[in-house]
């Protein structure tokens, strides 16, 4: 496979890019004194820097290359991840969610889930999330170091690997949250230049818009449904509309951009509510010119470069083809944006996760201490650098097993719509129980399993989308059921953690204030 | 592993939940456009008007330093759901 090559003009971009964010990184440690400041910036987060944070941590350099080849293969209808799967959602999570985990005080969604429920479900919960995120981790530093760096410029795909490792994890480690945010500012910038010079360039080479539309509509008949974005229920691909209305819209945004703690933390971090849910609504519109940038290259290269073995070429091939030196830096820069912005993201939320909701709980177990804001910092830099030379370290192992990488994709698309349906249900209704969030959300990821595996359920190849929104329903019955056949929680216990005390009682609101300052 | 999954849970579960799940793709199957556009669509205008119409103005914009029309968090709901609602109708 031929690699492209990089001009000095390209190394140069490439250098001062990272060298300008590892020094603005840096930089942000001044503002680092405790553990709330590490972990969400002392609350002090403006509005914008929370929506550009949010879009670019959510859009990884992988996104750039995986979500053009879909988009090569199954057309439009590959972006409804963005559309569909973002603005609704996150309008609900910023007039539902974040204002109520905002004022409840907390670090993580877990924790969240352990106040309103019981310490089970937060270490339950945690210790998924926090298993998830580490590979996930792991996979995005060996899936870029090999399918892109090695792959498509020829680099040693180990360097690659340990640099990029070294490089985020250093300005995390020392800037904690704000260093994320703040990193993640510039490189939005970065990345939506570089993202949409391509798809400039990529226009221009075909003619326009209304010449590429022409020219794949007169590819063939199989190429009809490529400017449809809603695909009928019995298609055997995977993006059907009713799997995109029920199980994307309903069950797998809401859930990812209210239960997902790399989207969450930022919110959590801002400085009042209304930047908060600014921040949410910033995000949103931000991310509905995502799939210009990773999806419509897709179609451009149907028409540039037809016939790719592997549709996963599309992006590299394009970018061989078309750009020149400096642009071609300029592009590396965006890939590069897109993948420190997710490693330096997730890593901050695995830590803020394993601190507060597994070490904190198991000290709270064995009847130690609490840990004092100087520690919680201490600790948060500690398993931050422990997580990254982990995830470095394991990076290949996982990355070249395939049934490992599988495994967790598959534990990640399965465990959201149980984790929904009790965060929903711990939200909007007095009566859950904690017998009840624990059964639901327990169960619900074994229905998940049992779904996934039984075969031909759904017309869809890969029915994921059918799978979240049944796995949403019955862990819903099973949560309804439970709690009603177990003792109601006292009211001190829920006071402040359901939306209509939070949103219409003062005294529940002084209640909450009295319980985050004890 | 997974082959093995598979095979267990097509014997044990298959039987179950094939009488649950079939008729409901063939009832979902004569459903296409335009209900699929209407209920894409219907999302984004239904939260608009949740936000703009439902939600009390001071819940919504609770916390603002500065009261401007600019600030006010209902006027970027609509803005930021309009070209959604574009893209839906385009790639109809």
């Amino acid at each position: 496979m031929e690699t492209i090559g990089l001009a000095p003009i390209d190394i140069v971009i490439i250098g001062t890019y990272m060298l300008g964010s590892v020094l603005l990184g840096l930089f942000c440690t001044r503002y680092v004194g405790n553990a709330n400041d590490f972990f969400i910036s002392g609350k002090a987060l403006p509005f914008w820097a929370i929506g550009f944070s949010i879009v670019v941590s959510d859009i990884g350099a992988v996104d750039f290359v995986a979500v053009a080849g879909a988009t090569y293969t199954h057309g439009v209808s590959a972006a409804n991840f963005d559309w569909m799967g973002s603005m609704p959602a996150m309008v609900f999570a910023a007039f539902v969610f974040v204002p109520y985990f905002w004022r409840s005080g907390v670090f993580t969604i877990p924790e969240f889930l352990g106040r309103r429920y019981n310490t089970a479900v937060q270490f339950v919960n945690g210790f998924i999330w926090t298993v998830v995120l580490m590979v996930m981790l792991a996979v995005m530093l060996w899936v870029t170091a090999d399918k892109l760096m090695y792959t498509v410029l020829g680099w040693d795909p180990m360097w690659a690997l340990w640099i990029m490792a070294l490089v985020t994890g250093l300005y995390t480690f020392s800037g904690g949250l704000t260093a994320v945010v703040f990193t993640d500012v510039v490189q939005l910038v970065v990345m939506y230049v570089g993202g949409l010079g391509l798809l400039g360039v990529a226009l221009w080479e075909v003619g326009g818009w209304t010449s590429l539309r022409e020219q794949i509509l007169a590819m063939g008949p199989e190429y009809q449904n490529h400017f449809t974005i809603l695909l009928p229920h019995d298609t055997t691909g995977p993006f059907p509309w009713t799997g995109i209305v029920f199980g994307l819209g309903i069950v797998l945004a809401i859930a990812y951009m209210s239960g997902n703690q790399v989207i969450v933390q930022r919110t959590l971090g801002a400085r009042t509510e209304w930047d908060a849910k600014g921040g949410m609504l910033l995000g949103g519109f931000l991310k509905s010119f995502i799939p210009l940038m990773v999806a419509l290259p897709g179609l451009c290269a149907l028409v540039l470069v037809p016939h790719l073995d592997n549709a996963d070429r599309a992006v590299p091939e394009m970018i061989r083809l078309l750009l020149p030196a400096g642009l071609r830096g300029l592009m590396f820069a965006a890939l590069f944006a897109a993948l420190m912005s997710s490693i330096s993201g997730t890593l901050n939320s695995s830590t803020t996760i394993f601190v507060t909701d597994l070490y904190g709980q198991v000290r709270h177990w064995l009847r130690w201490k609490p840990i004092t804001e100087r520690q919680g910092l201490t600790l948060g830099r500690l398993f931050t650098a422990m997580f990254i030379i982990l995830a470095a370290v394991l990076a290949k192992p996982i990355g070249d097993n395939e049934s490992i990488y599988v495994f967790i994709q598959t534990v990640l698309s399965l465990f959201q719509g149980p984790t929904l349906a009790i965060l929903l249900l711990g939200i909007i209704w007095r009566r859950a129980t904690g017998w009840g969030g624990l059964a639901g959300l327990v169960l619900g990821v074994i229905f998940c399993f049992v779904l996934k595996y039984t075969p031909n359920l759904f017309p869809s190849d890969d029915p994921f989308l059918f799978v979240a929104w049944w796995s949403f329903v019955f862990s819903v019955i099973v949560t309804v059921v439970v709690s009603l056949l177990t003792p109601p929680e006292p009211d001190e216990k829920i006071r402040g953690l359901v939306w209509s005390s939070v949103v219409q009682d003062d005294e529940a609101q002084a209640a909450l204030r009295e319980r985050i300052s004890g | 592993m997974e082959s093995f999954l598979t095979a267990f849970c097509e014997k044990m579960f298959f039987p179950i939940l094939h009488p649950i799940f079939a008729p409901t793709n063939t009832f979902l199957s004569k459903f296409y456009q335009p209900y699929a556009t209407i209920c894409a669509i219907g999302f984004f205008i239904g939260a608009m008007i949740w936000v703009g119409v439902v939600l009390h103005e001071p819940y919504v914009n609770r916390g603002r330093a500065v009261r401007s029309i600019w600030t006010d968090l209902r006027l970027w709901t609509v803005l930021s759901m309009l070209p959604h609602v574009f893209v839906y109708f385009y790639f109809y």
